[in-house]
């Protein structure tokens, strides 16, 4: 097996001091954020990147990796100790985690999640090592056209997940699309759509938007919502019993294979797979009536399903360059700021690299496992922060980060604007998941659709001619009737659940 | 309600005074004037940022690279290489010559297709070679043409001739309009007598992304210097047709040159270098190319170099210059006579 050679390699370039240090940084960085209310893992990615750019590139990306995976670790220990789900993939973790932690038994749901979760992920990087040859054999044959179907594609199946009606994520696309056009083209050279202002002629940087939609967005939203600490419920034990064990052992392994399988699909989201696990798991159960009042299944399922999901997400991300949510959006545009273009020609090309942030996250799991049952209790403390403080601190940190992408104060004009923007898309329901991955992937789609327009001399057939261009465009149409069938299903389910309309990712 | 005001105050406070401190930091540049020229430079101070204005993996990069390696060694400070590829190279000379501020902490590292080529081949320019502080030539490189591996082509005379047949059927890969495959095609082409116009570019990001295109059949030609081909070309996956030195290739010996294929009126050379933003203070443009000249006697950085398949060549910063301006006018004369010229 090559790639266990790969993965071996990559595993004994982590350990140097420098580089546990940062992915342990990064894992802990992620925690805390999971955990503070109001800052999620995209805007803590978004702000963190420029201070990533001052390490090596494969050490950024590791710490931004660690960010994210450590987050979702994080996001459970809200869900269950305050019944706050961060993220809308874990409201299912809610349903059972919450009662059990008014039971007493806050430690073993809490530790039965960091198992769910380190497992998944092992089983996600699994996967990663066996279908990265794959893909990289595959690699040249992709061109132009493939990609541009592949990525036109895989928008249209994302625009159907936020949660929103088609219509609004379709112009919210548009829109992040145009914004991506302004600046000096792609292929071209020459400025298009500055209006004459020559701070235009530069484009938007993707960071600064991302830091304002974010981070500065959620200042603004906890301004308006008046966020109040809410009463913590107390840990007594931090360790699952043996029993607990025993019965989350077989809903850990079906919510890991359930929530990797399905996240290697483009648009198929934590939020999904982490309900489908809880309705698996209470229909297997010889007790179906526990569910809602603490059955410890209810937590090990979905807590695994989107943990599986979220490392299954960067199955796509690297071998194809496609992001199945923001903060994997905001993951693709770090790499590519480190002159890593996502694709089959990733693994072939900056191979070491890639295998080294992949074996890092193997070992970002392992830290995560071992800190976090110990650490618990502080970081139930820590949810305790008031926003009063946590916010001035965001705002400050978002400002900074802004303005250090380029040294440049139009950038921070433009983190404040799409802040007050993305304030106003959430108060009048307008998703802004379309809008990001738009502006993300906006020229990459340009590019490819000009190259294949130059390659068939203006032919449109050229996307369905080629086998492999045909067979993603077949492959779509089967994904999307699937996901829009799975979102119809898991919209209904969050309604139930949370009484509310949900923007989910 | 009043204490959500008193918050609302509070926070516009904070935004105010961050904001301010950030404006303030733009204004206060340093001070551009050598007034006390006999104090020790303190530079670099800090981390410096060498753009790429080309994806990784081609020769641009990978120089810049090697000089990064080097110079961040010598001067105790980390030199850290980003990628800013598109527009031919021009939205990363854009950000490292007009959007950086000009202290000399980010550097462009440039070559022909962002600087001579872009400006030959367009009348209104973005930017220009004046946008340019030039440092000092880096690395040079001749340039070969490369097709997939199971072409039906022996060389470049068959493969001319089946152009010549079939101009509509060529497509080649380049940055830009005007890159730098761009021009060497053109001058190809002319020589041959085909049609440069009947043939389509396919634009790319970089020879990196050209070579995979090629290799991977979805375009024809990639003309790019002999070692951006080489790992393909060693992997067996793109042939080489020819290259443009007098002399055939070391690594490739079984590659005929143009010259002992008839042609001999193929003059597009490649190159690299580095340069900074005209309101650069000119103690740190100096320093930095009395670095480069003393790295190119240096036997280490030119192991490097031969490394990464790129030729030693080292010009000054006047020099340079001199060649660059030399260069814009010879390939502004093809671009008109090709049609490249918009």
């Amino acid at each position: 097996m090559e790639t266990i050679m790969y993965l071996w390699g990559g595993l004994s370039e982590v350990i140097t001091p420098s580089n546990l240090f940062i992915v342990l940084l990064g894992s802990l960085l992620g925690t805390l954020v999971g955990v503070l209310p109001g800052l999620g893992p995209t805007s803590a990615i978004a702000v963190l990147l420029p201070v990533t750019t001052i390490l090596e590139p494969a050490q950024g990306l590791m710490m931004m990796a660690g960010i994210y995976y450590g987050s979702m670790y994080g996001g459970s220990t809200t869900a269950i100790l305050m019944n706050i789900p961060g993220e809308s993939s874990s409201v299912p973790t809610t349903l059972d985690g919450y009662p059990l932690a008014k039971m007493g038994r806050a430690g073993s749901a809490l530790g039965i999640a960091a198992i769910g979760s380190f497992s998944a992920g092992i089983i996600g990087l699994l996967g990663l090592v066996l279908f990265a040859p794959f893909l990289a054999d595959q690699a040249l044959k992709f061109g132009p056209p493939e990609y541009f179907t592949l990525m036109l594609i895989a928008l249209l199946v994302l625009f159907n997940l936020t949660g929103y009606s088609l219509r609004k994520s379709i112009l919210m696309g548009l829109f992040g699309f145009f914004v991506s056009l302004v600046g000096i083209g792609m292929t071209t050279g020459m400025p298009r759509f500055n209006f004459g202002f020559s701070f235009l002629t530069g484009g938007f940087d993707m960071v600064s938007i991302i830091i304002g939609l974010f981070a500065i967005t959620e200042v603004l939203k906890g301004l308006e919502e008046d966020r109040t600490a809410r009463k913590r419920v107390k840990i007594k034990r931090v360790y699952p019993t043996k029993k607990d064990l025993q019965q989350s052992k077989n809903a850990i392994l079906r919510g890991s294979l359930l929530g990797f399988f399905l996240g290697i699909l483009p648009g198929i989201s934590a939020t999904i797979t982490s309900f489908l696990s809880y309705d698996l798991e209470k229909k297997l159960s010889k007790q179906p009536e526990k569910f809602g009042k603490g059955a410890i299944e209810g937590v090990a399922g979905p807590e695994s399903a989107n943990n599986a999901t979220s490392s299954g997400g960067f199955i796509p991300l690297l071998s194809l360059g496609i992001p199945a949510s923001p903060p994997l959006a905001v993951l693709l545009a770090a790499l590519m700021i480190y002159g890593l273009t996502p694709g089959p020609l990733l693994f072939e090309q900056n191979s070491q690299m890639v295998w080294m942030v992949i074996a890092s996250m193997l070992l970002g799991n392992i830290f995560l496992l071992v800190l976090n049952l110990p650490l618990v209790g502080l970081w139930a403390k820590l949810t305790e922060v008031p926003f009063g403080i946590l916010a001035p601190i965001i705002l400050l940190v978002s400002v900074l980060g802004a303005y250090s992408v380029r040294n440049s104060m139009f950038d921070v004009t433009v983190a404040i604007i799409f802040g007050i923007l993305g304030y106003l898309f959430h108060k009048f329901h307008w998703p802004i998941i379309p809008f990001v991955l738009c502006t993300v992937l906006g020229p990459k789609i340009e590019s490819s659709f000009i190259q294949s327009m130059e390659m068939s001399s203006g032919n449109l057939f050229i996307f369905v001619e080629r086998p492999i261009s045909l067979a993603i465009l077949l492959l779509a149409v089967v994904f999307l009737v699937i996901s829009i069938f799975l979102m119809k299903r898991t919209k209904k389910r969050l309604m139930q659940e949370t009484g509310e309309k949900m923007e989910f990712s | 309600m009043r204490k959500k005001s008193l918050r609302a105050a509070i926070y516009s406070f904070i935004l105010a005074v961050v904001l301010a401190a950030c404006s303030s930091s733009t204004t206060s540049r340093p001070s551009t004037s050598g007034g006390n020229e006999k104090q020790e430079l303190a530079y670099p101070t800090r981390q410096i940022e060498l753009v790429v204005p080309f994806a990784a993996g081609g020769g641009v990069d990978l120089a810049a690279r090697a000089v990064a390696d080097y110079l961040s060694e010598k001067w105790g400070e980390p030199i850290v290489v980003t990628n800013k590829p598109g527009g031919g190279g021009i939205i990363g000379a854009q950000y490292a010559l007009k959007e950086a501020r000009p202290d000399g902490y980010t550097v462009l590292v440039n070559n022909n297709s962002s600087t001579t080529m872009y400006e030959a081949g367009n009348s209104n320019p973005t930017l220009t070679i004046d946008d340019n502080k030039f440092a000092s030539r880096i690395a040079g490189g001749a340039l070969a043409f490369g097709v997939k591996a199971d072409a039906e082509w022996k060389d470049l005379k068959e493969f001319s001739e089946w152009v010549k047949k079939n101009p509509e059927k060529l497509t080649w890969a380049s940055v830009g309009p005007s890159g730098f495959s761009a021009f060497g095609v053109a001058e190809w082409l002319k020589a041959i007598g085909a049609d440069f116009k009947k043939t389509s570019m396919v634009s790319s990001e970089g020879a990196a992304d050209s070579t995979a295109k090629v290799a991977g059949g979805h375009v024809v030609l990639a003309v790019h210097t002999v070692g951006e081909l080489a790992a393909l070309a060693e992997a067996g996956k793109i042939k080489l047709l020819a290259v443009s030195s007098d002399e055939r290739n070391p690594l490739f010996p079984d590659v005929p040159t143009v010259k002992e294929l008839g042609f001999d009126q193929l003059t597009v050379q490649w190159w690299t270098g580095l340069s900074f933003a005209p309101g650069t203070p000119d103690e740190i443009v100096k320093k930095w190319d009395e670095a480069v000249g003393q790295m190119q006697n240096d036997e280490a950085f030119i192991e490097e170099l031969e490394k990464i398949k790129l030729e030693p060549a080292y010009l000054n910063s006047s020099e340079f210059a001199k060649a660059v301006k030399e260069e814009k006018e010879r390939y502004t004369k093809l671009a008109e006579e090709a049609g490249i010229r918009k």
